[in-house]
């Protein structure tokens, strides 16, 4: 428990020291504008985290998945731009394919038994040079000049600020009812639930974040759509990951195969399902980071697998399977989205980003293992189990 | 081994007034202790007696510094601050838990930290096969040396391990729970080794559950209770049932209760099984028949290597390719290899691995119970968390299990409290037929108690178990009936009247000049 506080303690000064130094460098770091764009990109990096968060618990690992947010782009780039596809149905086919072919890598990796790292590189180089093709190593804009469709608006739709204070209010309100309501059932059947305090801290807090985040934008432009999208995968994945028997599935297949598979967990479907989940995820993220581009090109979606892997390490997740939450792999994705926003805005070269999102990556890693996050009982699936 | 000089006075090693604390639980609350060269010293205790914190201080696990108290070789003072200082000092120790390289040859597990070298530094594999030779010839263990150890049966890894303990010619050697693997005649081996280290001047400190061995090799015996030492006597000046008293607290008047239920209708019955571990590959199991009904408790003996644990997981469709013969579980058939149709048909089965089979060990008590359950614990799409954390309660209070809370690390329990996780996680599954796979394997008297109670009761409301035990007093308590398998045959079958330990190793070994 003590490695556990350490741990949050420490990756909270680590983003405080992060959002302190780029203020104090370039104040502009904090500004409405800024903001904005940096929760679009915290959006595309947490997203895909979150997929890669599926991929990591049962204890495999998907290298290809920038590549994929390249291609599957381009794809819905190429069908809109050269074939007047309409955007809804572009991006449809460009998602069904995604899901397909992941679960094919998922079915090689739990059937066939090839090792994920081989099969996810094989598929990062085989993606690429598909990418590459599909666009003909030109710019393929994902809109008629001009004009606007559901692809661009992934990332230049905002929420009118009246829609955006609907939003928080809504969603703070079935928080907090459904937290109440967990909370009552509990107490009722006589289990630990958080202490009184707790329990209207945790909905307060979140509603004073949430208010502050809608402040904030709509002192801009409004609520990001893609901040609005991250929320709802955020929930849908932690939903998944800690309350369905899936979920569970995941937890048990990284934290024991051998264990999990004569306990009647089915190990392979649960591999599949979790590559196919990242298929859909790797879609979506790459229609969102092909949007904030403006266009496909040959650079959109690379090393993005590192960021994705990174941020779920230094959310606590395992390399090894079988650990990790969605609140840490949020939190990773935020630090990690803040560095390259950061830096990007200081004017930093390529050349050095790159230098310090391999340094970061390690030290996450390293801290990890002093502070000993990894022999604590961080991210167990879903009941955290009261005494009795 | 080098003999040491029987020294009258000075123990080898001794520990005083030892206190570990590790947070706010104390582990050892000033243990006192000494061991003398040629002599067997028997540490006894349950689970979480303190047993093994003490092991680990003199292995030098714990460094100096981490707990009180005073650690002495040959009457002078010593603080380890690594294993590596307390192996120079020549403590050698065999752990509980096996650490070898399954990938590497037992030559080279022996000597891995050591390997002999030629010019530029390679490896000299003439001289590392023949120390390995001359080694295990020496002790009496007979194992090929270029072997694989993944290739190799529990039981002789176990005695891998020992043999690499004594590769460094320690004068003590610790052996925890060194038998807890092993069949009959390896046990006789490895107390045969055991004497002869003793003879040679090795001081020996060996922990056991099993008081049978205790007494059979055991010069003077340790009790631990509750991180405090309970005296040490003589073995000869001593005997089981104070040994227990003593370990528990309480006096134990019989470990085995049986109260003989109303043999039911027959439940899984298994008609001329033959079972090979791949197609083309020979049978493991040779038409082996038998027959379980409510109420009963069969027994299922044998030698290591009998086909025990391959019956088991076969009939609960995890292993294994079915040749011939049928199984039906209440009349209905159940195919071979399908794991999901034998649950479906309320057949739970309980690993004898619990480590590496029973459970998730980074997951909660309820994640781990619950877990092959979960069909059943939902809620629309979603695990109904309070029906969940109502169902491991259920089970943890029934099997009285000791954790810190429902959400408490698994990996953190003793062992008789995971076993008793890995057993609940069968009875939630709520088995009409329930196989269990040695289930008091390296757990301590107490919970041997509960489990033998469970058993019981489960019998008592109406399950079919099924029982495999390497321990004959176990089968003999326990079983209504006991088949002895030897070579994968049924060697005989007896009912509890019948059977006595002779007539039991007898069957045991009736096939065993077939097998290869």
């Amino acid at each position: 428990m003590r490695g556990r506080m350490t741990r949050e303690l420490s990756m909270a000064v680590a983003l405080l020291a992060i959002w302190g130094f780029f203020a104090w460098r370039e104040p502009a770091f904090l500004s409405g504008r800024n903001l904005s764009l940096l929760s679009i990109e915290l959006a595309i990096t947490a997203i895909l985290a979150l997929g890669m968060f599926l991929v990591l618990l049962p204890g495999q690992i998907d290298l290809a998945a920038g590549s994929g947010v390249g291609l599957a782009g381009a794809v819905a780039a190429v069908l809109v731009y050269f074939h007047g596809m309409p955007a809804p149905v572009a991006l449809a086919l460009a998602t069904a394919g995604a899901v397909a072919v992941w679960a094919g890598m998922g079915v090689l990796v739990a059937v066939e038994r090839v090792p994920a790292f081989i099969i996810t590189l094989g598929g990062l180089l085989v993606f690429r040079g598909l990418h590459w093709l599909v666009i003909d190593n030109q710019t393929v804009p994902i809109v008629e000049g001009g004009g606007t469709n559901a692809y661009a608006l992934l990332t230049t739709g905002y929420l009118s600020p009246l829609a955006g204070w609907l939003l928080v209010a809504a969603a703070c309100a079935a928080y907090t009812w459904s937290s109440l309501r967990r909370r009552a059932r509990l107490l009722r059947h006589g289990f630990d639930a958080d202490d009184a305090e707790l329990a209207f801290l945790k909905p307060f807090v979140l509603t004073q974040g949430l208010a502050l985040v809608a402040l904030v934008a709509n002192g801009f432009r409004g609520i990001p759509v893609a901040l609005v999208i991250l929320a709802a995968v955020a929930v849908l994945v932690h939903q998944l990951a800690a309350h369905t028997p899936f979920g569970r599935y995941l937890y048990a297949t990284g934290g024991n195969e051998a264990a999990a598979a004569v306990s009647g967990v089915p190990v392979r479907a649960t591999v599949i399902g979790a590559y196919a989940s990242m298929g859909l995820v790797v879609a979506l993220t790459g229609f969102m980071q092909t949007a904030y581009s403006g266009a496909s090109t040959t650079t959109v979606g690379s090393l993005m697998e590192l960021d994705a892997v990174a941020a779920c390490v230094i959310g606590g997740t395992s390399l090894r399977g079988g650990r990790g939450t969605v609140p840490g792999v949020l939190f990773g994705a935020l630090i990690m989205a803040s560095l390259i926003n950061g830096m990007t805005l200081m004017a930093v070269s390529p050349e050095a980003k790159y230098v310090a999102r391999g340094l970061v990556l390690g030290l996450a890693v390293w801290l990890d293992l002093r502070i000993g996050g990894s022999r604590q009982g961080r991210g167990t699936a879903g009941v955290d189990g009261g005494e009795w | 081994m080098s003999p040491q000089p029987a020294g009258p006075a000075a123990p080898v090693l001794e520990a005083r007034g030892l206190v570990k604390r590790f947070g706010g639980v104390t582990a050892l609350g000033g243990v006192g202790f000494r061991l003398h060269a040629g002599e067997v010293h028997a540490i006894c205790g349950e689970n979480g007696a303190g047993k093994s914190t003490l092991l680990k201080l003199l292995a030098g696990v714990h460094p100096r510094g981490s707990y009180q108290g005073e650690l002495l070789v040959d009457g002078r003072p010593v603080a380890f601050r690594s294993t590596r200082d307390a192996e120079r000092a020549g403590i050698a120790i065999v752990h509980q838990e096996l650490a070898l390289f399954d990938d590497m040859s037992v030559a080279e597990n022996l000597f891995l930290a050591d390997l002999p070298r030629r010019r530029l530094g390679r490896i000299d594999w003439e001289a590392v096969l023949q120390r390995a030779r001359a080694l295990l010839a020496d002790v009496g263990i007979a194992l090929d040396p270029s072997a694989r150890v993944g290739d190799l049966g529990v039981g002789q890894r176990q005695l891998v391990e020992i043999a690499r303990a004594l590769a460094r010619s320690p004068r003590v050697l610790v052996l925890d729970e060194p038998t807890a693997a092993l069949a009959r005649h390896e046990v006789d081996a490895l107390l045969g080794l055991v004497r002869r280290l003793r003879d040679a001047g090795v001081a020996c400190a060996y922990v056991s559950h099993k008081l049978d061995e205790v007494f059979a090799i055991a010069d003077r015996i340790t009790v631990l209770r509750d991180g405090v030492a309970q005296g040490t006597e003589a073995a000869g000046a001593t005997d089981a049932s104070q040994v227990i008293a003593r370990m528990v607290g309480r006096p134990i008047q019989e470990l085995y209760r049986r109260r003989r239920a109303a043999r039911g209708a027959v439940r899984l019955r298994v008609r001329g099984l033959t079972v090979a571990r791949a197609p083309g590959l020979p049978p493991l199991l040779h038409d082996v028949d038998l027959e379980v009904a409510a109420g009963e408790v069969l027994g299922i003996g044998g030698l290591m290597g009998a086909g025990r644990s391959e019956l088991l997981l076969h009939l609960a469709g995890h292993f294994g390719r079915r040749l011939a013969g049928e199984v039906e579980l209440d009349g209905q058939r159940l195919p071979g290899g399908d794991a999901r149709a034998a649950a479906r048909a309320g057949l739970a089965w309980v690993t004898e691995d619990r480590k590496r089979l029973g459970l998730v060990p980074g997951q909660g008590v309820a994640f781990n119970l619950t877990l092959a359950s979960l069909a059943r614990l939902r809620r629309g799409p979603l695990v109904d968390e309070v029906a969940e954390l109502e169902a491991a309660r259920r089970i943890v209070e029934s099997l009285r299990i000791k954790a810190a809370s429902l959400g408490a690390q698994v990996g953190s329990l003793s062992g008789g409290n995971q076993q008793k996780v890995v057993l609940g996680k069968a009875l939630l599954t709520a088995p009409r037929v329930l196989l269990l796979d040695e289930p008091t394997r390296g757990i301590d008297v107490g919970a041997k108690l509960e489990v033998y109670q469970l058993v019981d009761r489960l019998a008592g409301a109406g399950c079919a178990i099924v029982m495999v035990s390497s321990e004959l007093p176990e089968l003999l308590g326990m079983a209504d009936r006991i088949v002895m398998l030897g070579a994968g045959r049924v060697g005989g079958t007896f009912d509890r009247a019948e059977a006595t330990p002779e007539r039991l190793l007898g069957a045991a070994m009736r096939h065993a000049g077939v097998a290869a």
